[in-house]
């Protein structure tokens, strides 16, 4: 006996035995998240107007988000302890927990509630509205996910956490947000500390004592994790999490490959579902991610063997550092336009132009703290803009655009000092662009348009086009 | 060959008309809440100010651009406004190399090339100061009848009274505090028009201002904000002699363009 949300799983990629399997789950998650029979047709729609759901791996992905949405909103039910982290964060540490005990539940939740509460169901603004009553209301100059947060907390969507891992070394904001957590609900706060300052040219490299300090960091939070959740971090904790976790960073590297093509297979909507994804899970959501991946890259190496795309052939190539991730109205907004987008910063500095970790360091900590130093990302602007530089020779780009969230620290300055630099070391145009990647009720699609259009018109004109 | 160009911004619908590469008319009125009627309208005034029958069926190819540019039904094509004042701007002034335009909701500053390419382009981003709707708030609180009415009168200030806000909102509640203070008011409209002008000119500040400047859209009917332009980008603006159509002019230069290349 089916019900009303068959269709729109089956359009998420389950099978009809997993909706079976799942449906008492679903029922008790939707009941939790207020989502209806009312909800389905405009999620259908939505789902199939801003994504490819032509491939099967597409489908899926979109069935590992909806999965994680899951797992989290029943994590306390299914009797495991809760850690939550805020995105970017090293997923490490979320792993090695996972790996040591299977009633331990890391996830980022604000990036679980915009991919399926806004990308799906279109139904993140009351969620954002409950984070601004609770402590965070508009103008407090942090992003929006730490509202999604404290807002599905506030709800009661999603259940108060055992721990928070907050991780300063990217995002200063994160740990305070945490401290609200704190103050609010009470939860223990596990603080990575670390800094992303660097000069500019050490970049590959990296001082040793950077290494070892954010590994002591990590070391420290987990020593506290076992404390908080009663668990002993088992010994082999990081090579098992790590050999799990392999096949996403493989076929990341697999996936630059397939998008060297022109035309490009496929859209930055699709790209950033992935991506996101493995910053965001550490439990169901990544290992169906690496099924769904595997599928994708399948279907798109089919793609670009066949001389199909989604865009014309000989279509501008930018690099957007990242989708949105709550509106991909938003995130069609540059193919629409009529740009390619072959690649994005966590494309790149994972799947494409990375430095490999030299691999001298002893204690997990301090191994997972290399891997985050390799990826650029932990670095400062220099680095970030010399990944960029790499990465348009590596995709044969057009343009950048270099995209910027006035309430984000760590991003906001560097598009300015990137569009200068870029400019001046590639050629290649470069547009600075205001945008909120997780939050579109100040940045929509129309409010963006004229300026991303504009710039595909510069840059066709720019290839006589 | 009869060709159209239609921008229908926040404040303004502007309709320009060419035939065989000659401007035949145009018009411009304000936008009401019908925008698709206010294209169809300013539309039919500049066929009739053409000499020619009043319906936009006559137009052989038509591109629409501004704000609302989908939604013109009888537009055969849409692009950005920033292409179309490029390209409108270049038309009339050749030698242009920077443009600046105040419109209604937006403010853009544009860099073009010998051919009226676009070297580069800044816009602004959610943020009502430094555009056409700032002055009138301003207006309003000012008692002053428009918009325009204000440039002469922030012209014959010897003192301008320095406005810090850079929120629209925030901005008008230190004018009725200065108000309130008994501040002169031309000292106060030209402390506001100053302001205009550097919110713009901080948003262009990465751009380069060669000459020939020129400044475009409704806010450049108004004297006193091209004088504080001139004070912040330490250069002359050409105002061209219709200076709210040099988008829809744009618009009809491609439109002419896309029927010549059919």
């Amino acid at each position: 006996m089916g019900s009303y949300y068959d269709g729109l799983f089956s359009l998420c990629g389950f099978e009809h035995e997993e909706i079976e399997k799942e449906r008492p789950r679903i029922e008790a998650s939707f009941e939790k998240l207020g989502i209806g029979p009312g909800d389905m047709e405009a999620a259908c729609s939505r789902v199939s107007r801003y994504h490819d759901v032509s491939l099967e791996g597409v489908r899926k992905l979109l069935g590992a988000w909806l999965k994680e949405l899951i797992d989290l909103v029943l994590a306390r039910e299914d009797g495991r302890k809760i850690v939550y982290f805020g995105f970017p964060a090293i997923l490490g540490p979320g792993l090695m927990l996972c790996a040591s005990s299977e009633h331990v539940f890391v996830s980022a939740p604000d990036m679980v509630l915009d991919h399926t509460m806004g990308q799906i169901f279109n139904k993140l603004g009351p969620i954002l509205e409950a984070g601004e009553a609770n402590g965070l209301p508009p103008g407090h100059a942090l992003c929006s996910l730490w509202q999604a947060k404290i807002g599905g907390i506030a709800k009661g969507m999603i259940p108060v956490p055992d721990l928070a891992l907050a991780s300063s070394y990217y995002c200063d904001m994160g740990s305070k947000a945490d401290d609200l957590v704190t103050a609010l609900y009470g939860v223990p706060i596990a603080y990575i500390d670390g800094i992303m300052d660097s000069e500019w040219g050490e970049y590959p490299g990296y001082l040793p004592e950077r290494v070892h300090y954010l590994g002591a960091q990590i070391n420290k939070a987990m020593e506290k994790a076992e404390k908080v959740l009663g668990i002993k971090i088992a010994p082999d904790a990081w090579q098992r999490s790590r050999k799990n976790s392999q096949p996403f960073r493989d076929n990341l590297a697999r996936l630059t490959e397939v998008m060297k093509a022109d035309p490009v297979p496929v859209g930055l909507a699709e790209l950033e579902l992935l991506e996101a994804l493995s910053g965001s899970s550490t439990g169901r959501g990544i290992q169906e991610g690496i099924k769904a991946m595997n599928i994708l890259i399948h279907e798109l190496e089919g793609r670009v063997e066949a001389g199909l795309g989604i865009m014309e052939k000989g279509a501008p190539r930018i690099m957007v550092r990242l989708g949105h991730t709550s509106d991909p109205a938003v995130t069609r907004l540059y193919e629409d336009a009529g740009l390619a987008v072959p690649l994005t910063y966590i494309l790149a500095s994972r799947g494409g132009v990375a430095v490999k970790p030299r691999g001298n360091y002893g204690t997990p900590g301090e191994i997972i703290a290399e891997y985050e130093m390799t990826g650029g990302y932990y670095h400062g602007t220099e680095a970030q803009i010399r990944l960029y530089e790499k990465a348009a020779e590596l995709m044969k780009l057009d343009g950048f655009v270099a995209q910027y969230l006035y309430n984000c620290r760590p991003v906001a300055t560097i598009s300015h000092i990137q569009k200068k630099y870029l400019e001046e070391k590639t050629g290649l145009p470069v547009l600075s662009l205001e945008i909120d990647n997780f939050d579109s009720r100040a940045y929509s699609a129309d409010s963006l348009r004229t300026k991303v259009e504009t710039f595909a018109e510069m840059l066709r004109a720019k290839k006589g086009r | 060959m009869l060709v159209a160009g239609v921008d229908v911004g926040a404040a303004t619908a502007k309709t320009v008309i060419l035939g065989d590469g000659r401007i035949l008319g145009h018009a411009v009125n304000p936008v009401g809440y019908d925008i698709k009627s206010a294209a169809d309208e300013t539309s039919r005034e500049a066929l009739r100010k053409a000499g020619l029958s009043p319906s936009t069926k006559n137009f052989d190819y038509v591109v629409s651009t501004g704000y609302a540019r989908e939604s013109i039904e009888f537009a055969d094509k849409t692009v950005s406004e920033i292409i179309c004042h490029a390209r409108g701007v270049h038309y009339l002034i050749p030698s242009a190399r920077f443009i600046i335009d105040m419109g209604g909701q937006d403010s853009k500053a544009i860099e073009i090339g010998e051919e009226g390419n676009i070297v580069d382009f800044v816009m602004n981003d959610k943020c009502a100061a430094g555009t056409g709707r700032f002055l009138e708030v301003m207006a309003h609180i000012l008692h002053v009848a428009s918009m325009d009415a204000m440039g002469p009168l922030a012209l014959g200030s010897k003192e301008p009274c320095p406005i810090s806000s850079t929120c629209t909102v925030f901005a008008e509640t230190e004018v009725v505090v200065l108000r309130a203070r008994g501040k002169d008011r031309k000292d106060l409209i030209a402390g506001v028009h100053k302001a205009v002008a550097s919110r713009v000119a901080v948003m262009a500040a990465n751009l380069a201002c060669r000459p020939v400047a020129v400044f475009t859209g409704g806010v450049a009917k108004n004297a006193g904000v091209k004088k504080y332009l001139e004070e912040e980008f330490k250069t002359e603006f050409l105002v061209p002699e219709e200076p709210q159509i040099t988008g829809a002019l744009g618009a009809a230069l491609i439109a002419q363009a896309q029927l010549l290349r059919k």
